[in-house]
């Protein structure tokens, strides 16, 4: 800003100080910004609550893909990559090439740790269900691994029922 | 009431929406993060003993039909089927041929030898025949048109996605569960599978 523009603008302010006025300031509409935001905003969250388990891929994990389109019910999540078996975003028992650590099974099929988690959680979900007077649905959802083989999936669900674990479900990626 | 001078302006508050504004903007990546990308589904599985406990009423039903005890043993060369504790394509005289799959293995087509390749994590010499399975499945519903229950059971070795891939041939691929109305459509085969360890 030069002196000459410097000295319109002081010239303008006395003006307007004079006729009693502030000088006009430009503000930014956010009416329509406010509008669009509350929409997504909406609409993420109505997507977010339709979900009755938030299921989240761990690293190594590769979902397998199928032509189901049963949707996912309410249930304990078990996730089981390629590297290793985790509850409750804990890691429980190591995995090497799909197999499980075999410190960790006991009696040819139960994997202890997950035993021992399984009944802990399964005591607080009937706790649960006892206060709000429903009957406890003693599901296992079984997020697995493309590769993972099926003498660990049979452990898996060996463990679980005999958690008091009756009805199980594989997580799987829609296909088409 | 008094009256404004004509130079005086009623001054109009404006709610400063910005602390809001940062909020939601923080919400946005907040809820896109725990959003899932892919659409995921459910296959409910049946362990040997809960899933054969239908109603007493069911049971009655079922008395007068004649049990399919329709079996998938899937191994490594192929799948090897059975209904009412007969082994399809066994030897004469015999209820099982554990040497032959029912269903070998086929040529390369789409590159899936390339894919079970992957999934075995070793050299394949085919691939596993989905559509001839999903056929075998279509010819048993037909004679057993109140059967929906399959028992699946295979090798230690075989891949999680194999034996997914297995349950959808024995549902039907083109079986959409999720419809309106109580009648199943007739291109659902066998979608109650139980999973047995062993069996075979």
């Amino acid at each position: 800003m030069n002196a000459e523009e410097l000295f319109k603008q002081k010239k303008k302010l006395k003006k307007l100080a004079r006729r009693g006025k502030k000088e006009e300031e430009a503000s930014l509409g956010m009416t329509s910004l406010m509008d669009i935001v509350s929409i997504i905003v909406v609409y993420l969250l109505k997507s977010y609550a339709s979900d009755p388990v938030l299921i989240q891929p761990i690293s190594e994990q590769k979902i397998p893909m199928s032509k189901a389109d049963s949707p996912i019910q309410n249930g304990d999540a078990v996730y089981v990559s390629s590297k290793e078996l985790m509850f409750n975003e804990k890691k429980l028992v190591a995995l090497k090439d799909g197999e499980l650590d075999e410190n960790a099974i006991k009696n040819k099929h139960l994997i202890q740790p997950l035993y021992d988690a399984l009944v802990e959680e399964a005591e607080k979900s009937k706790q649960m269900a006892e206060q709000l007077q429903q009957d406890w649905e003693a599901r296992l959802i079984i997020i697995g691994d493309q590769k993972l083989k099926f003498k660990t999936l049979v452990d898996i669900m060996y463990t679980a029922g005999r958690a008091e674990y009756v009805e199980y479900a594989f997580c799987v990626i829609k296909k088409g | 009431m008094a009256r404004l001078r004509k130079n005086e302006e009623i001054a109009v508050e404006e709610a400063n929406v910005l602390p809001v504004m940062n909020i939601m903007f923080l919400l946005i990546p907040a809820l896109l993060l725990a959003m899932e990308v892919a659409s995921m589904a459910a296959i409910s599985v049946s362990p040997p003993k809960f899933s054969a406990a239908p109603s007493e009423k069911k049971e009655e039903d079922k008395e007068d039909k004649k049990q399919l005890k329709l079996k998938v043993f899937v191994m490594e060369d192929g799948f090897r089927v059975s209904a009412a504790d007969q082994q399809e394509g066994a030897e004469a005289g015999k209820a099982a041929d554990s040497n032959a799959p029912t269903i070998p293995l086929t040529r390369d087509k789409d590159g899936c030898q390339q894919r079970e390749t992957d999934l075995f994590g070793g050299p394949r010499s085919g691939c596993y025949d989905f559509t001839a399975l999903e056929a075998k499945a279509k010819e048993y519903k037909a004679g057993y048109p109140h059967e929906s229950i399959v028992t699946l059971s295979a090798e230690n070795t075989i891949p999680m996605q194999v034996l997914i891939n297995t349950m959808d041939a024995m549902r039907g691929t083109d079986c959409k569960l999720m419809v309106e109305g109580d009648e199943l459509p007739p291109e659902c085969y066998f979608f109650q599978p139980i999973v047995e360890a062993g069996a075979g």
